[in-house]
């Protein structure tokens, strides 16, 4: 980009309004859950360095001091020759703009280009020295704790919110045949599409057995939580025919991290096609969706991925209470130890018919439950270190919305209905109806791709849960939390059994090591790293313990 | 030949080492150009290679295999050394990859032959056989085409290779894997079903009872069963396995069998 270019933008920018945006929450509105009130207001951002920091800001510097040098001459690196070879063909072939092109403007634009790095090997032209999303040049230029750097002096963000005139106004350029669209997830066509890209793509490799299927449902009721912004939903489509071929979302998300709490975006279902891994797409999506974010004000996020990026603030380990074993094991999920055959293994996995709550209170969320639900779950969130703050709005679409069609009634716990994407249940105390537990489980199949005789593996997976016994005192020194937690998610089970889920996943977060193993889950052979995007903190106790912190009790956010 | 590389990197990671990160994907661009040297190894090698490349018995291979293997190929094929430094601690298959790679230059160190001999080796035991050559590799040729080809679908040109991972590592955990041991007993073979290696065994061991419960309270017969291989349960059967021995769990063959889902075994069994 010339200066002029750049010039140009900011004068663009500025005549633009900033967008109306308020970091406070709307303290009129009665949605609010208790803790965000009580939170937000005393909880300013401020920045964090971590405590190598120094060699950090001298990089910076030096990249500073490059680019002046750029500028001023010769110490950038680019040789002569090749500098005065561009500034002829620009001033030869570019008509009039190119009249004021001088070697400044020239040395500046081929700095832009990186072409010092292709001249010195490090990156290629196009379609040769592939970058991708893992890559560690484009995630050393973001606002992400770097590997290396030692613990944070305090948590806070890397770098400063932007004033709105500072965020670039203008998309991203994607490579030629490309371009931006933002789907419409209340369309159903469009919809459709971007999960036909999902199940076709979301995946790392082709031998993987299995590969996750969104529905229709589940992504409406992912991707349009209260207060989405249709322009985090961000598509790539071929400029030709139009085709959908990448895909990246955000949903806003209010997070407490540690003591703070922010507005943040929770990023997701990052996709491309597989046949266009190389185009360096995954990078601009990226970015795009960050500067999506940056025009609402929203300058953190939180991701998870399977892959490891610098750097993680929490590792955790996915576990898997295996059901239905025949199929499990037909389909290579479930390897037989080799003590045993599946017959055996089937009965030591045997479910029991019957939830255990069902003669003490247990029964579907409702709409009723809300305020109570609210209540209990931000009091049992304190336990953990990085946690959503939900208002009761956001409460409700959680837990209440993508129920599917159907009676809801005191025996629909026994199957699930038609496109049901969340399963919540209550706990009423039957004297006093107070709510006193509730859990949650979501249901995202996966397409069996090796398998002549099933195409779909059925999971869910655990989603939020509490109880008020761990409120009770000294509940931190003997069992009680973990028995009711067993009876509690042993009826999460249950329940997914009988609504014919073949495998029931969790993950090493909030308090599931107190149960997994006592309800049979399995240990998985995949794991989970949280992200934090321009925020730093300690990292938080995953699937292992960290400086006291129990294993787990890091992390309440449960990502889809 | 870089597909083979991709193919060890998959391998491994289907076997549990699931935190390959994306900058492995990376390291054979570097090698691009010293894979050529491949053309300079024996077609033994290329062939068994190739076979290994897609292998399903590599399923049931341990890690340690894998790694072997995958030391000797990177060995013989790029340079007798890693040229990269390890990688960290926390980056586990890379560190894994590179102590292996390592090794075989401990091991071998000049003597390509040798490391070759036991690459060989290791890919007999995985069922290649020197009769099973097949097509000769192109893999040299193709560098020279274009790297882009026409895709009717997208309506684009897409990489003819376009194998780089460019997700977030979104794959399905499923249940970990223990590490398989090669077991030559009796259980061991039926289980994997190894009709070959049922008949050695019942060469050197003649004397054995194919009736007898193993420590688990199963015979062969309940194993395979279970399992469902259908060729080491026609063997045993052919051999006088008794198909109405009861497991530990009161159970028969056939009744295994048919909780497993296997009808191939079952009808076998009715019949």
């Amino acid at each position: 980009m010339s200066a002029s270019q750049k010039a140009k933008e900011k004068e663009l920018a500025e005549h633009i309004e900033s967008p109306p945006e308020d970091g406070e929450p709307d303290s009129s509105s009665e949605d609010e859950g208790p803790e965000l009130e009580a939170a937000v207001g005393s909880a300013l951002p401020e920045a964090s360095t971590a405590s190598t920091a120094s060699k950090k800001k001298k990089k910076k510097r030096s990249k500073a001091v490059k680019a002046l040098s750029a500028l001023r001459g010769h110490k950038d690196g680019l040789p002569q020759d090749l500098v005065n070879v561009v500034l002829e063909k620009v001033r030869a072939e570019g008509g009039e703009a190119a009249a004021q092109a001088n070697e400044e403007t020239v040395r500046l634009a081929l700095e832009h280009m990186k072409i010092k790095d292709v001249i010195q090997g490090k990156a290629g032209i196009g379609g040769k020295g592939k970058k991708d999303a893992g890559d560690h040049k484009f995630w050393s230029e973001q606002p992400v704790p770097q590997p290396g750097e030692g613990a944070p002096l305090g948590d806070g963000y890397i770098e400063p919110s932007k004033p709105p005139e500072e965020v670039r106004q203008d998309p991203y350029p994607l490579p030629k045949d490309f371009e931006w669209s933002t789907p419409d997830i209340s369309d159903s066509a469009q919809l459709r599409e971007v999960y036909e890209l999902l199940s076709a793509n979301y995946v790392e490799d082709d031998n993987a057995s299995f590969r996750f299927q969104y529905s229709a449902e589940f992504l409406r009721w992912a991707l349009m939580p209260p207060g989405y912004h249709r322009d985090w939903h961000i598509g790539v489509r071929v400029a030709s025919n139009k085709k959908l071929v990448a895909f990246i979302s955000a949903v806003p998300i209010t997070l407490r991290v540690r003591d703070h709490v922010f507005r943040a975006s929770e990023v997701n279902f990052l996709c491309v096609h597989k046949k266009l891994r190389s185009k360096r797409l995954a990078p601009v999506l990226i970015k795009e969706v960050t500067r999506q974010c940056h025009l609402k004000g929203i300058f953190q996020a939180l991701y998870t991925a399977g892959v490891l990026l610098p750097t993680p603030v929490s590792t955790t380990r996915y576990y898997h209470r295996c059901m239905n074993i025949p199929k499990l094991v037909s389909v290579k999920f479930f390897p037989i130890p080799s003590n045993m055959t599946v017959a055996r293994l089937a009965r030591l996995y045997k479910v029991p018919d019957r939830p255990y709550l069902l003669d003490s209170g247990l029964r579907e969320m409702e709409e009723k439950d809300i305020p109570q639900v609210a209540e209990l779950f931000s009091r049992y969130m304190r336990r953990f270190g990085m946690v959503p703050v939900y208002t009761l709005e956001e409460m409700r679409h959680q837990f209440l919305s993508g129920l599917g069609e159907g009676p809801r009634d005191k025996n629909s716990w026994k199957s699930p209905r038609e496109g049901q994407v969340i399963f919540s249940y209550v706990i009423e105390d039957p004297q006093t109806h107070k709510i006193t537990d509730f859990f949650s489980f979501y249901s995202l199949p996966s397409t069996v791709m090796s398998s002549d005789k099933y195409n779909l593996l059925n999971a869910a997976y655990l989603y939020y849960y509490a109880t008020d016994v761990a409120f009770q005192d000294g509940v931190e020194e003997d069992d009680r939390l973990k028995k009711r937690l067993e009876e509690l998610l042993g009826d999460a089970v249950i329940i997914a059994n009988a609504c014919n889920f073949d495998v029931l996943n969790g993950l090493t977060l909030m308090d599931n090591a107190l149960f997994l193993e006592d309800l049979k889950f399995g240990t998985g052979d995949g794991v989970l790293n949280y992200y934090l995007y321009n925020w730093r903190t300690a990292p938080l106790a995953g699937m292992r313990p960290i400086d006291g912190v129990p294993e787990g009790r890091g992390i309440g956010v449960v990502m889809l | 030949m870089i597909m083979l590389d991709l193919c060890y990197t998959s391998l491994l990671r289907n076997r549990g080492y699931r935190l390959l990160t994306l900058l492995q994907c990376t390291t054979f661009h570097r090698h691009r150009g010293r894979v050529m040297s491949l053309q300079n190894l024996s077609p033994a090698f290329r062939d068994a290679a190739q076979y290994l490349s897609n292998a399903t018995s590599l399923s049931q291979v341990s890690n340690a295999i894998k790694l072997e293997l995958y030391g000797l190929y990177k060995f013989l094929t790029v340079s007798p050394t890693p040229n990269t430094s390890r990688p960290s601690l926390f980056d586990f298959t890379g560190r894994a990859k590179w102590d292996a790679w390592d090794k075989s230059d401990k091991t071998y160190g000049a003597s390509s032959a040798q490391a070759e001999a036991r690459y060989l080796e290791i890919a007999r035991s995985l069922g290649w056989t020197e009769s099973k050559v097949s097509a000769p590799p192109q893999d040299v040729q193709q560098t020279n085409e274009p790297h882009t080809v026409w895709d009717e679908e997208l309506g684009l040109e897409v990489e003819r290779e376009a194998r780089e991972g460019s997700g977030m590592g979104n794959y399905v955990s499923v249940m970990a894997r223990p590490e398989l041991e090669d077991d030559k007993s009796l259980s061991g073979i039926a289980i994997s079903g190894d009709a070959e290696g049922l008949k050695e065994f019942k060469r050197t061991h003649p004397s054995v009872s194919l009736n007898r419960l193993d420590e688990n309270g199963y015979t062969p017969l309940h194993l395979a069963c279970d399992r469902g291989h259908l060729a080491v349960v026609r063997l045993l059967l052919s051999e006088g396995a008794d198909k109405d021995v009861k497991d530990a769990d009161d159970m028969t063959a056939i009744e295994l069998a048919r909780f497993s889902g296997h009808d191939d075994i079952v009808q076998l069994l009715e019949s």
